[in-house]
């Protein structure tokens, strides 16, 4: 077993937590939106379609991440395009996007003749063995995704709440959720690496929903969503590296664990 | 004081798919009335405030807020709504008082910036106006019907609007908040001369509160209350030849504890 204060002197360790708690926190902050919005699911459906992303990467030998980007970001415009226009209802038009972008995954895997081991990395994380340049990548689309979360939080509250009257106040609604359907494939590509395609809608989920049980205002419950997002990266990581075991599988169940803490706490409160 | 119109509504007729359901609407409000909305359900009272906030499409007619066309008008910051269905939200929405009143000061012309101090001023005043003071900072899904009615008109007001349309805010609520919730309105109306149009259903209230009354029921038919105001002839129009109805209006100090 490695020494517990060991770890924290590898730059591999140093690297891999700031991705993951600058990421944690930008998911976290996404996904309480998400859950808010009642599109929890969103997260996990353009997550899947970013596998066909990674795919198109790995194909041409440009960042996956990057590709994933491009990919993500029509996914989710298209997941929108379809819900506005009536096509299809939340569920069913996530539905149908992902199916697409996993399904173009697999034809370019299978074409290319596979390259497994980087797609495994990429489908269940390898934040341990994050690069300098994925490492930037994660850090500029973390900050500028918490920037956005910042600066414009009050009118997305008010969409969130009630689209008509942000509307009739004058707040561009439509362009507005546009970016905010950006930024929710931005913090998915983002979270790839960390946690990987199969799990990433856990990092943008349980934090909020944790935050959600303690019944504080929004503002408390946006830090303690960040925090727990952070809290169960920061574990997760420290865990999985003392006792050798998949990453993004401690951090989920570090994020789980906090939940159900959470919730028996404020059932014994009551 | 002259009167000075702030809407104008002429001969306004709104279907909802093939069926008519607001009818050569013609009437004025002047600034600081204080106009109740009545009529039986279905009658068409929702349909005529959408139809003049310009959310339904009229077939025919004309709207002017501050003698302004619809059609051009663009000043919304000078009116305020509260929809029938503003308390039906989630429960958890994680919110406190303060913060969704707050929400009221958010709009085009601060844009991603933060709220001010004056801002959060204005907040904390209007909370106070509604009698909400020892109530902020409590999430808005602990609060009651009549409550939460406080907080989205203490929202709505926020903005200082001239303006504010109010669409059955007390629905569901015990007799003695509803009585607290219109004195409450008559109080905002008469210190800071708002002009307030309100649906409702409670008759008493609206004779014995309002300047004006909307009798809807397809037809719109428009009476001022006042001393010598009779209103069996408006209300058998609207509700029907049997409809009965006992209004005196010196009872109103009776009936209103103010």
């Amino acid at each position: 077993m490695i020494d517990i204060l060991a770890i924290f002197s590898y730059k591999f360790f140093q690297n891999a937590l700031l991705g993951g708690i600058i990421t944690s926190a930008a998911c976290a902050w996404v996904g309480l939106f998400l859950i808010l919005r009642r599109e929890s699911m969103l997260g996990d459906g353009v997550a899947h379609t970013a596998f066909g992303g990674i795919a198109i990467g790995l194909l041409l030998g440009v960042s996956p991440l990057l590709t994933a980007l491009v990919v993500s970001i029509f996914s989710v415009l298209g997941i929108s395009y379809m819900r506005k226009k009536g096509l299809a209802n939340s569920d069913a038009a996530i539905a149908v996007i992902m199916a697409m972008g996993f399904a173009l995954g697999l034809i370019i895997v299978s074409l290319a003749g596979g390259f497994n081991v980087e797609l495994f990395s990429y489908l269940f994380g390898s934040i341990l063995t994050i690069s300098t340049q994925d490492l930037i990548l994660v850090t500029v689309l973390g900050l500028v995704t918490i920037a956005f979360l910042g600066a414009f939080y009050k009118e997305l509250i008010s969409m969130t709440f009630d689209e008509d009257a942000a509307r009739m106040k004058g707040i561009p609604v439509r362009s507005m959720s546009i970016f905010f359907n950006i930024l929710v494939a931005m913090t998915i590509v983002l979270s790839i690496k960390v946690i990987g395609i199969v799990l990433v809608t856990a990092l943008m989920v349980i934090p909020g929903l944790a935050a959600l049980q303690l019944n504080l205002s929004f503002r408390r419950t946006v830090a303690a969503s960040v925090g727990f997002g952070a809290m169960s990266t920061f574990f997760g990581l420290v865990i999985s590296s003392l006792y050798n075991v998949a990453t993004s599988g401690v951090i989920v169940f570090t994020a789980a664990a906090i939940f159900a803490f959470v919730a028996a706490y404020r059932r014994m409160g009551r | 004081m002259e009167s000075q119109a702030v809407l104008e509504v002429e001969k306004l007729t709104i279907s909802r798919g093939n069926e008519v359901i607001v009818r050569d609407a013609t009437f004025t409000i002047n600034r600081g009335e204080y106009a109740g909305v009545i009529g039986p359900n279905g009658g068409g009272k929702t349909t005529l405030i959408l139809g003049i906030l310009g959310t339904l499409k009229p077939d025919s007619g004309s709207v002017r807020l501050f003698g302004q066309d619809l059609k051009d008008f663009n000043q919304w910051d000078r009116v305020a709504y509260v929809s029938q269905n503003a308390v039906n939200f989630d429960s958890s929405f994680p919110m406190s008082v303060r913060e969704m009143v707050s929400l009221g000061r958010v709009g085009r012309h601060n844009l991603g910036r933060k709220l001010t101090a004056e801002d959060w001023k204005a907040v904390d005043e209007h909370i106070s106006l509604m009698g909400l003071g020892d109530l902020r900072d409590r999430r808005i899904g602990q609060l009651s019907g009549g409550q939460k009615q406080r907080v989205f008109v203490a929202k709505a007001m926020v903005r200082n609007p001239e303006i504010l349309f109010l669409d059955e805010p007390i629905a569901g609520v015990d007799p003695e908040t509803q009585e607290a919730f219109y004195k409450k309105l008559s109080d905002l109306n008469a210190a800071k001369g708002i002009t307030i149009i309100i649906i409702s259903h409670d008759l008493t209230a609206v004779f014995c509160r309002m300047s004006k009354v909307l009798c809807v029921s397809r037809d719109v038919h428009v009476s001022e209350i006042g001393e010598d105001f009779e209103p069996t002839e408006i209300l058998r129009k609207a509700y029907g030849e049997h409809f009965h109805f006992v209004y005196h209006k010196h009872e109103c100090k009776g009936e209103f504890h103010d």
